[in-house]
């Protein structure tokens, strides 16, 4: 057939073909590129990651190809591994459950083992963790990434079996299940047709801090979409009598608040419930305790590093603002007390940075000081504090809030302003950054 | 944020619709090929599908972008939201023209 073309016509058909083949082998070698790894070094060190979050199973990938002949150990319970950035999505109905869910051992190297635990006891004097299994496990390096411990039971009467039930209570932080029936839960009390919602910030730091702020926005914008706005009393309370860490946003968020009338309670911590009687119990500072009805409740617990952490050497002193936390160099990610220890990830005691994004930035940081320490060279990365959050306005906008230490605006794209709220920004949120975090996991970015 | 980054989470984010990209190829490159052999080139007189509904589609695609990712244009606010939208839909109608001019020139000359 082809020898009836012109010459012409074979060229042109020739082009064709070039321009196919090459945009179908372009990409393949773009996604070789990206790899992030930081010099190899030859190491036998026996080095233990414990938790495979997202913070462990991005270690565990850059180690597995920057440290050829080191034996990497990985303690994680967990078969299912959750995009957590995602569950405010899922809870706001833009996103179903499963979009979040892959599995744990998807991401973990092949040459990488997987020991299946937690640890229940860290002893860095004699290099060792126990393991919920039994297992006692020595180690030459400890990376400690086993990421924080939700403290529902500091809510008194409050238990994450309640989520979801009918009784008007929700959180998207217990897990997956709970984000997802706390859609159905807001769903609820729009159908009601009117009554109070609470929404709440924890006393303690927090992962993803933006989270309490996205659910209040998103339910914003399902009440409003519902035509009945004015029906339903909207409140939000702040243990600190802050809304976010940022004063530009802090501010921003205050007066989004006051346009969309939302009653703002400073200072007011969440102390109990009564799920069958919908009352929430605050404390006050510099007042008296109250009470409030209501039809919907937004529960953000309190957080913490899990036990295991507190119980060791390895956490902050009591006397620090930390103390509740890992203790590790801010900026080198190295435990100050035992310099064969390092952390990543929501455990450490840091001002924020609980987020996927930070992880992004720390993976980086702590690779290239761990392969200078393994060389004996002074530790060259520093983590500036980096974090993102995507802050969600409203089902369909958002704004890329990126900060560092001092809660110095940091943003990675010249042309976005972090200022205003944007449909770019909702666009990266949604369908952009869980590619991108899927990079992360695989040390890929 | 490197460009190496920014090109690691495109192919990332696009690695979910290879489906999609490899049908829209082959939607492109059939009618393109199939009208080459019969004498198609770009400067080719098409028919009035070629003509009305490029425009349709980019105009269209306006409001239905915001729409498929579950916002809406009163939400398009910066000049980069703009700049985005404005270039897909453009880009849409490029593809609709690329498509269905090659396809209406070879109706009529079957006709």
């Amino acid at each position: 057939m082809s020898s009836k073309l012109s010459p012409k016509a074979n060229e042109r058909r020739r082009d064709l073909l070039k321009l196919g083949l090459g945009a179908a082998v372009a990409a393949p070698v773009l996604s070789l590129t990206g790899n992030a790894a930081a010099n190899t070094v030859q190491t036998n060190a026996h080095i233990v990651i414990s938790g495979a979050g997202a913070g462990g199973i991005a270690m565990a990938n850059r180690f597995a190809r920057s440290l050829p002949g080191a034996r990497i150990t990985i303690i994680d319970a967990r078969e299912d591994h959750h995009y957590q950035p995602g569950w405010t999505l899922v809870a706001s109905g833009v996103w179903n459950k499963e979009k979040t869910i892959s599995k744990t051992g998807e991401w973990i190297p092949s040459r990488v083992n997987w020991v299946r635990g937690m640890v229940t006891e860290y002893d860095p004097d004699n290099n060792s963790v126990t393991v919920s299994n039994g297992e006692t496990i020595n180690y030459d390096y400890l990376i400690v990434a086993c990421g924080l411990e939700l403290r529902f039971d500091r809510i008194e009467g409050m238990d994450t079996n309640l989520i979801g039930q009918g009784k008007g209570v929700g959180s998207v932080y217990a897990s997956i299940d709970a984000a997802a029936v706390t859609y159905d839960e807001i769903s609820r009390w729009i159908q009601k047709g009117s009554g109070t919602g609470l929404f709440n910030l924890p006393p303690t730091a927090l992962k993803c801090a933006g989270a309490p702020l996205k659910m209040t926005f998103t339910t914003l914008s399902r009440l409003e979409d519902s035509g009945r706005r004015n029906q339903f009393n909207v409140e939000f309370m702040t243990p600190s009598g802050g809304l976010f860490g940022v004063p530009f946003y802090n501010d921003f968020v205050k007066q989004r608040f006051t346009d969309q009338g939302v009653t703002r309670n400073d200072f007011w911590t969440l102390k109990g419930i009564d799920a069958d009687a919908k009352k929430a119990y605050y404390s006050v500072r510099d007042g008296e305790d109250q009470v409030k009805d209501y039809e919907f409740i937004h529960v953000v617990p309190p957080m913490t590093a899990p036990d295991a952490i507190l119980n060791s050497p390895l956490k902050f002193a009591d006397d620090s603002p930390f103390k509740d936390w890992m203790e590790v160099d801010r900026e080198t990610l190295q435990n100050p007390n035992y310099p064969n220890v390092w952390g990543i990830g929501d455990v450490m005691g840091m001002p924020s940075n609980k987020t996927a994004a930070s992880v992004k930035m720390q993976a980086g940081v702590l690779e290239q000081n761990f392969l200078a320490h393994l060389q004996g060279q002074p530790l060259p990365a520093r983590h500036n504090g980096y974090t993102s959050c995507p802050l969600i306005t409203g089902i369909g906008k958002a704004m890329l809030v990126e900060f560092g230490w001092d809660s110095k605006l940091l943003p990675s794209f010249s042309f976005i302003d972090p200022k205003e709220e944007s449909w770019t920004v909702w666009v990266m949120k949604e369908r952009m950054l869980r590619p991108a975090y899927f990079a992360m996991l695989e040390g890929k970015i | 944020m490197t460009l190496t980054g920014i090109l690691t989470v495109l192919w990332y984010s696009a690695l979910p619709w290879l489906w999609l990209i490899a049908l829209m190829i082959v939607v492109f490159l059939v009618p393109q090929i199939l009208g080459r052999l019969k004498g198609y080139t770009f400067k080719s007189t098409g028919g009035i599908g070629s003509k009305v509904l490029p425009p349709i589609i980019a105009v269209a695609a306006l409001f239905l972008l915001p729409i498929h990712t579950q916002s809406t244009i009163a939400y398009v606010n910066t000049w980069v939201d703009w700049m985005n939208l404005i270039g897909a839909s453009i880009g849409a109608g490029i593809y609709a023209w690329f498509v269905l001019h090659p396809i209406c020139f070879m109706r009529n000359r079957k006709a």
